[in-house]
């Protein structure tokens, strides 16, 4: 047996309607989770009564359970406590979740960095704790922590694959999908390897085109 | 003279540590005080609670015009502009960014109105060609002069200086002395901590020694530098003038 490219040429809109799935939902996720990230490390450094433990609570379930138990948690689970989501928001909500615990302790880390003596300066402006937070920390730590928030938002467009489990028909879907029924195993796989690859490394590019221009005003 | 801000049993602890045991203090329109005194006397730790950066255990700090209530803390902070010892520009911003920010965010000037304002107050410093430069690009004295810019735009009513120059290079130092002589001249209300004896001698309307979180000493400069009256303070100026 060889490898048939004219198989894949056959199979290519199929494919690219995985890939459009794939691209969606990973995007979305991403945003979310950076809006995760940023308000759970809000609330980690201004140490919000009793939201900060819940916070930490969040990160460590996260953490210390498997991706596809959560993904099975959210999607057989919370129905039978009557929260009942479409394949598409269930598999959005398990990537959001997941990678943003990750990206709350990557903002952490470059908040670290921001001086104490800039928090000062703002209150002596009078800005408020949350523009300080806004306008100055943020930014500041993005910087710092981008090369790790891009490193989870990679792990999050790879982990879109484990969405088929439940049958959401992204790439890797696709590709068992057409498997079961044309046993052309070596040809899908090798087909969305090349486009993982691709995805990954616009994602690249694109994070390092934002840290030129967040590096810029730090250069002298 | 009409007094600004009026300071009444001042104190502050640290914890146990007794940092700031019972100030008083008026301090009136368009005055220029300096603080002096020896390292971990307190000095710093006075003119932070001046604009309450640090709030104090006890006592009051009343502008004029403030009623004393609750809402008098936020409008000290809104009101008092403060220059730290290390310049602490936003080293994201562009300068002109810095000096617009607050201005914008807080007074609800328009993006036009707080740049003009900005260029003009660059402009009186020297600096305005460098309106587009990041903080990194500019020397220590550079970005003390801004940050005294930064904070005159917000158009404080009393502006703190907490050990200025004590981060910049000594040839640096002048470029912001000269600055704040010219704000002394124009009238702004003043209070400075510092350890440039020069500059105490030669613009302050008062100079108080502090020492043990205590105002040892308080006098015009001619007097406190030539004749003190306490021993301790004479102790330290020999220590310091020698």
């Amino acid at each position: 047996m060889s490898f048939d490219f004219d198989y894949l040429l056959t199979q290519w809109p199929a494919l690219l309607d995985g890939l459009w799935m794939t691209l969606q939902v990973s995007a979305l996720s991403i945003l979310l989770s950076l809006l995760i990230g940023v308000l759970g490390a809000g609330i980690k450094l201004f140490r919000l009564p009793g939201l900060t433990q819940l916070v930490a609570l969040y990160v460590e379930l996260i953490r210390n359970t498997p991706i596809l138990v959560q993904l099975f948690f959210i999607f057989y689970g919370l129905p039978a406590v009557g929260l009942k989501l479409s394949l598409y928001w269930s598999g959005v909500l398990c990537l959001s979740l997941w990678a943003g615990a990750y990206q709350i302790e990557n903002l952490r880390g470059g908040l670290a960095t921001v001086d104490k003596g800039l928090r000062e300066a703002g209150a002596a402006l009078s800005l408020s704790s949350r523009q300080f937070f806004r306008l100055i920390a943020i930014p500041i730590a993005f910087r710092v922590s981008l090369p790790a928030m891009l490193n989870t938002a990679i792990s999050l467009l790879k982990n879109s694959a484990y969405l088929q489990t439940i049958g959401l028909a992204e790439l890797t879907f696709v590709a068992v999908d057409r498997i079961a029924t044309d046993f052309r195993a070596i040809e899908m796989f090798t087909a969305i390897c090349v486009i993982y690859l691709a995805l990954v490394a616009v994602l690249a590019l694109l994070a390092g085109r934002l840290e030129a221009h967040l590096q810029r005003p730090f250069q002298q | 003279m009409n007094t600004l801000m009026s300071v009444r049993g001042l104190r502050k602890h640290f914890g146990d540590a007794d940092v700031i045991k019972g100030v008083d203090l008026d301090i009136h329109e368009g005055e220029v005080v300096v603080v002096i005194g020896p390292s971990g006397s307190g000095k710093s730790t006075l003119i932070r609670c001046l604009n309450n950066l640090e709030p104090a255990t006890a006592g009051d700090i009343v502008l004029s015009g403030s009623n004393g209530g609750r809402d008098s803390l936020a409008r000290l902070r809104d009101e008092v502009g403060m220059v730290f010892q290390d310049y602490t520009l936003f080293p994201h911003l562009s300068i002109l960014r810095n000096m617009t920010l607050a201005p914008m965010k807080l007074r609800g000037l328009a993006r036009a109105e707080a740049e003009a304002q900005a260029m003009k107050l660059l402009e009186r410093v020297g600096l305005a060609h460098k309106a587009h430069a990041y903080p990194a690009e500019l020397s220590g004295g550079q970005q003390q002069r801004v940050a005294i810019v930064r904070a005159l735009a917000m158009q404080p009513r009393l502006m703190l200086f907490d050990e200025p120059t004590s981060a910049l290079d000594p040839e640096t130092v002048n470029e912001v002395l000269q600055v704040m002589k010219e704000l002394a001249a124009e009238g702004t209300t003043m209070v400075v901590v510092t350890h440039e004896m020069g500059f105490a001698r030669e613009v302050a309307d008062r100079v108080i020694f502090f020492d043990g979180g205590r105002i040892v000493e308080c006098a015009p400069p001619a007097q406190l530098f030539s004749a003190p009256c306490e021993e301790r303070t004479r102790q330290f100026l020999t220590h310091v003038l020698k």
